[in-house]
């Protein structure tokens, strides 16, 4: 069986719990509507990423940006989450710089440490860097 | 119908949606998210979304068109997917309750998408 890019699939807990969040309590989700939004959540990401990378191709860029996915849920007629993916998008910027921020306040520390008179064998090169930070 | 009316089912339901989901290369941090996804998720991207930016990633770069991906991009589409779940469960919802059903049936989605205009890019993709 080919890997088709339908069969990555978004993994299962998070998809019932964000359902789960959506719905009042007392309803139930049958196993095959489970699976079926599941299955309608990559599709929408396969849908979005091509009509994203359209108005990328059409500015002449190679890299997919934020505004080319605003652009795409536009044109797919879900205007609806524009003002909620706005915020978002702040709040996850912000979060970026923080964690930069962290990371760079990180090295200056362990410069002033090593600069001091105090030689420590401890403040060995500790690159426990934040991983994380590249997604990529 | 596996689904049972009764409330006890939403843990097991969570159970066996984990243990039926991994022939591939499991990643069981996502999975062990029965409410202990706690340290990985936050290292991952501060709660801000739900679905791992990795596997939306790999989506993403499945089409053979796109090089590259901004960090921002692929959290938007994170983004926009939970919105979208949230969205078709709760249009479902609807014709679920028109059966006075509580229970959401794969039917109910076969009937959104066929209403909804933004749910018409849907057909005949799922199996």
């Amino acid at each position: 069986m080919a890997e088709r890019p339908e069969d990555l699939n978004l993994p299962n807990a998070v998809i019932t719990r964000i359902i789960k969040e959506a719905l009042p309590d007392g309803v139930n989700v049958s196993k095959e509507a489970r699976r079926a939004i599941s299955q309608a959540a990559s599709v929408f990401v396969l849908y979005a990423t091509s009509c994203a990378n359209n108005f990328a191709m059409k500015a002449k860029r190679k890299t997919l940006n934020a505004g080319d996915v605003m652009s795409a849920m536009e044109e797919m007629e879900f205007e609806r989450f524009l003002q909620p993916l706005r915020e978002a998008l702040e709040a996850y910027k912000k979060g970026q710089k923080g964690k930069k921020e962290a990371s760079e306040q990180k090295r200056k520390d362990k410069e002033k440490k090593s600069s001091s008179t105090d030689e420590n064998d401890k403040s060995r090169d500790e690159e426990e860097d934040e991983h994380m930070d590249d997604e990529q | 119908m596996a689904a049972t009316e009764s409330a006890a089912p939403a843990e097991s339901e969570l159970d066996r949606g984990g243990a039926e989901d991994e022939p591939r290369g499991a990643e069981p941090e996502e999975d062990a998210g029965t409410g202990q996804a706690g340290p990985i998720a936050a290292a991952q991207q501060h709660r801000l979304a739900k679905l791992p930016l990795s596997r939306i990633k790999s989506l993403m770069k499945a089409d053979p068109d796109v090089s590259l991906a901004s960090q921002e991009s692929v959290f938007i589409i994170a983004k926009a997917t939970e919105l979208f779940v949230e969205m078709i469960a709760k249009d479902a919802l609807v014709y679920a309750q028109q059966g006075k059903r509580k229970t959401l049936q794969r039917k109910d989605l076969d009937n959104a998408i066929e209403a909804i205009d933004e749910f018409a890019f849907l057909e005949g993709t799922l199996d």
